[in-house]
């Protein structure tokens, strides 16, 4: 089966003033029809620039893809193997053409935000925003609009009759809901979700879970989970990439990954959560900091904090090895590390 | 002191903090609590936003005055204490922040933020004070250069640390942690939960752990109590909150946590709706309108919290048949799933 | 921040070191320049008035010349503009830092403490705003009597509402952070929070504020000394000289030249000094 999103070693960057961020350093990931993937990682880890380069929405002054393809059904948005060097001005990024890209965006590809207070405009009332996407790809008619906000405010959990109000008048959890129609609405082959429940209290995240699995199952759609939470990975997700650093370290299917985990970080992570279930003592927790992508350490990029760190892992970045079916770690120790 | 019952360290009794909205009418942030912090103890105190545990803690360190009840350190009302009383005991409370960045003043270095406690309680700058914060910094992990930087040129968990250690300075005997590392990511939040529990091994600090992550208060506290729109609903022992939850507020709060666990029946109560607004709340129970097994009387009057067991108190009318229902229900929607996908 | 490496911050600052070049010139042009020109600022010379500038050509009868001409009554333009400089400095620098302190004293009150102190500061604040600031000056001068000492209380007077302002929205913003608490919490009082914790973040718009109002404030002598209600004709201002230059303007331009480029250079050398103290005591500058 063809995967539907598939992104081949992308590297990114953001430039300000004489400072890079070298936000990804290669990643490759696949999402097949229909799945739920996880992305975890730690703030700076380049979990949302992965998103962001996904629909080519890097903020346009300052940030950049500088190698690599992301390729959504069968078309090409991005490819910068096809790249021609400009004398003169910034270098086109190859790839669909912005008209298309737009077309695709909500329609095929859509969104939910963190934040649902700011990811909402304010002067504007919610059948307004939702309609905005019906409007934008499928130019109805005043009264079928309606009819179809309705219908999508219904499977999300919010009377219709609230439709002519606005963003202000609903809590954050309601906030979330309208985030999610105005996503859900054209039915998106693949929906990316960013952080959607962190700013949200936990029974309201609990409502929004539910809601989530709900429509991904109803759907079929494919769904890209960005969160530093494992616990909602877990629930969610078929399948897991753990970021660091701008690059995977560790992807496989969820229980694989998070019950035999091969990679140190991944290792650390686990280990420093607190568990609800189990009884410990002590966490154990990663030494130093997380990492500054404007100085990414030389090897493996994980290797200051890595209590298994050889000469190896500081001169050389450790290639991809499977673990086992399906299950890949990027560490020189392949997934033979012990504690 | 042999036959006498100590008391505890820290009492509140009937805490109530009103706050005046201007033509809307009283704010409840806080209706009526009372609980009790022992020596050497970790009570923490979980709840949703704006459910007014973080203004408990603030009303305890006193940088707000309650409307009405006590805060009793050693059995010493704190808002009655004299002047230089009240001075020696702001020495004995001390409060962690949330926000490791906005708790440090941005214009002045580490060293600077550090000598302030103790500069403030009359000691002179000289050697002996560098050296006593020398102390104070690696007491808290962190190294010595760290002195001269501003909060800016630190990360959040170095940030963290020193807000740590600026309220170590003073020896205090009782720290409200006001959401200490809900603002850090995963590895960091580990390193400073280790540091706070070694802390109390050490030095038998006392803390008020509030925060909204139920994962990090059963991981650090001996007893917890669960807040839900200003009023304490269940407490108890850590052990016996988790393994024998009877209000059904926290029955739904503990299953709402996403767990890392696989091959299980979902146990999850999905509450309905937000949580009502804290302005003007009725007679009746505060957890009704969400409720799962909410009765007719939970609408007509609020339920006391009762002891039910040894140190387990709960304020709910229906807490005898709490597991059974809530059995009941996952039955349901197990048996409705199963429906839906024939 | 350590003595060195306030220094090494003040040398590597652009604006730093051109605002303190620039401002040792001006020192060493007001104060030992008098010392070399053979004039006083004073002497009327009817015989050589409206000199044009000579520059550094001596006369033929071997009497020193004036390298920047003379003006109506023959007195020696340099001199004067050196002796006038004196005046005008000290007026702009104590007409700054008097008003600067109250101003932020008040702002500090106004935010901290907050309702009936806000309102009767930030009342009487608007009173004076509402005012025009020339026609008070102007009416003041006009009661009280033209002398230097007047002429700073206007100044005074006039100054402070923009310190005030700025400081109180600071505090307001200020008041509430965590930090702040925290510094109650280890037992400090209202003025040492005030002052040690408040005060240092405020220290960047005032220096910005100060920057900005020297020169407005020596510009305002000069308009006052150009209306004839600023300082006597004895004393010589640059103000004053421009005033008494503008009959002259069309045949004579020297007269007003010289004073309003002088006024210029120290407008711009304590703008230039004020964005560099900022950049050098602000921590999350970092070059």
């Amino acid at each position: 089966m063809e995967p539907l999103l598939a992104i081949q070693d992308l590297h990114a960057e953001y430039r300000t003033g004489r400072s890079v961020a070298h936000a990804l350093n290669g990643v490759t990931l696949s999402i097949m029809p229909g799945e739920a993937f996880g992305l975890v990682g730690e703030t700076g880890a380049g979990k949302t620039t992965t998103a962001l380069c996904t629909m080519r929405l890097m903020p346009r002054d300052v940030g950049r893809i500088t190698k690599g393809s992301v390729r959504f059904d069968g078309q090409t948005i991005v490819d910068m193997s096809k790249a021609k060097k400009r004398l003169v001005g910034k270098p086109k990024v190859p790839g669909l053409s912005e008209a298309k890209l737009t077309d695709l965006r909500g329609k095929e590809i859509a969104m939910i935000f963190q934040n649902p207070l700011t990811s909402l405009n304010p002067v504007y009332t919610i059948k307004d925003q939702i309609g905005l996407v019906y409007n934008a790809h499928e130019h109805l008619s005043k009264k079928d609009t309606r009819d179809k906000v309705a219908e999508i405010l219904k499977t999300v959990g919010i009377l219709p009759e609230r439709m002519d109000d606005y963003p202000h008048q609903f809590s954050g959890g309601m906030r979330q809901r309208v985030g999610i129609a105005a996503a859900m609405a054209l039915n998106p082959k693949l929906l990316i979700a960013d952080e959607p429940t962190t700013a949200l209290d936990v029974t309201i995240q609990a409502q929004i879970l539910e809601l989530m699995k709900k429509l991904q199952h109803q759907n079929a759609s494919s769904l890209l989970m960005i969160t530093h939470n494992l616990g909602i990975i877990a629930e969610l997700c078929q399948r897991v990439a753990v970021m660091y650093a701008g690059t995977i370290v560790e992807m496989g299917a969820v229980r694989d990954v998070f019950t035999n985990p091969a990679h140190p970080y991944t290792v650390g992570l686990l280990g420093a959560i607190p568990s609800l279930t189990t009884k410990s003592d002590r966490l154990s927790y990663i030494p130093g900091n997380v990492v500054n992508s404007s100085m990414i350490p030389s090897g493996c990029p994980f290797h200051p904090r890595c209590a298994h760190c050889t000469e190896q892992c500081r001169k050389e970045q450790p290639p991809v090895t499977a673990v086992s079916a399906g299950h890949y770690a990027a560490c020189w120790k392949g997934g033979h590390i012990d504690g | 002191m042999a036959n006498e019952t100590r008391a505890p360290l820290m009492e509140i009794r009937h805490l109530k903090e009103y706050f005046a909205i201007p033509n809307k009418g009283m704010l409840h942030a806080v209706d009526d609590i009372s609980f009790t912090v022992n020596e050497g103890e970790t009570l923490g105190l979980v709840g949703e936003s704006g459910c007014g545990k973080s203004t408990v803690g603030n009303v305890v360190v006193r940088l707000l005055n309650p409307t009405d009840g006590e805060v009793l350190y050693r059995g010493e009302n704190v808002f009655d204490a004299q002047k230089a009383r009240s001075f020696e005991l702001r020495k004995k409370i001390q409060l962690i922040f949330q926000d490791p960045y906005s708790s440090l003043n941005p214009s002045k270095t580490v060293y600077q933020t550090l000598a302030e406690a103790y500069l403030v309680h009359g000691e002179k700058r000289g050697p002996a004070l560098d050296e006593k914060i020398r102390k104070l910094v690696a007491r808290a992990g962190l190294e010595d250069y760290v002195l001269e930087k501003y909060p800016h040129e630190l990360d959040g968990g170095r940030r963290q640390l020193v807000g740590i250690a600026r309220c170590l300075s003073l020896d205090p005997e009782f720290i409200v942690c006001d959401e200490p590392v809900s603002a850090l990511d995963v590895s960091i939040q580990a390193k400073i939960i280790n540091l706070l529990m070694d802390m109390q091994k050490e030095l038998g600090i006392s803390y008020l752990f509030i925060s909204h992550d139920l994962s990090v208060v059963k991981h650090i506290s001996h007893r917890i109590a669960v807040m839900y729109l200003g009023q304490i609903v269940e407490i108890a022992d850590k052990d016996e909150i988790f393994d024998n939850t009877l209000h059904p507020y926290s029955i739904a709060l503990l299953s709402a946590v996403p767990k890392l666990e696989f091959d299980k029946a979902s146990t999850r109560i999905v509450l309905k709706g937000d949580v009502p607004s804290p302005i003007n709340p009725g007679e009746g129970c505060r957890f009704a309108q969400r409720c799962w097994m909410a009765r007719e009387a939970c609408a007509k009057s609020c339920p006391a919290l009762q002891e039910v067991g040894p140190n387990h108190f709960v304020a709910c009318h229906y807490y005898q048949e709490s597991q059974a229902r809530c059995a009941e229900l996952l039955r349901e929607q197990a048996n409705g799933q199963k429906e839906e996908s024939v | 921040m350590s003595r060195q490496e306030l220094l090494r911050r003040m040398r590597k600052n652009k604006f730093f070191v051109i605002g303190s070049v620039m401002l040792v010139i001006l020192l060493f042009f007001i104060f030992i320049g008098p010392l070399l020109v053979p004039f006083e600022a004073t002497s009327v010379d009817l015989v050589s008035r409206l000199t044009p500038p000579q520059w550094f050509a001596s006369n033929e009868d071997g009497s020193p010349s004036h390298i920047l001409g003379t003006d109506g009554v023959g007195q020696d333009i340099l001199v004067r503009l050196m002796d006038g400089g004196k005046i005008s400095l000290m007026i702009g620098i104590v007409s700054v830092i008097i008003p600067m302190i109250f101003g932020t004293i008040m702002g500090m009150m106004a935010g901290y403490y907050g309702g009936k102190v806000d309102l009767i500061i930030m009342r009487i604040n608007e009173v004076m705003l509402s005012m025009p600031q020339m026609m008070m000056a102007i009416a003041i001068m006009a009661v009280l009597g033209a002398n230097v000492y007047n002429l700073i209380l206007v100044q005074c007077l006039l100054g402070w509402m923009s310190y005030c302002r700025i400081i109180r929205g600071n505090v307001l913003s200020l008041r509430n952070s965590e930090f702040i608490k925290a510094s109650t919490l280890l037992g400090s009082g209202g003025g040492r929070i005030l002052f040690r914790e408040i005060l240092p973040n405020c220290v960047t718009p005032i220096i910005i504020n100060a920057s900005q109002q020297i020169g407005q404030i020596i510009l305002t002598e000069a308009s006052l000394s150009f209306l004839g209600c600023g300082v006597p004709p004895t004393i010589p201002t640059w103000g004053l000289m421009i005033s008494e230059g503008r009959s002259y303007i069309t045949y004579a331009p020297w007269t007003v030249i010289a004073p309003g480029l002088a006024l210029m250079f120290t407008v711009l050398t304590f703008s230039s000094l004020g964005d560099g103290i900022r950049d050098v005591l602000d921590p999350k500058n970092k070059d």
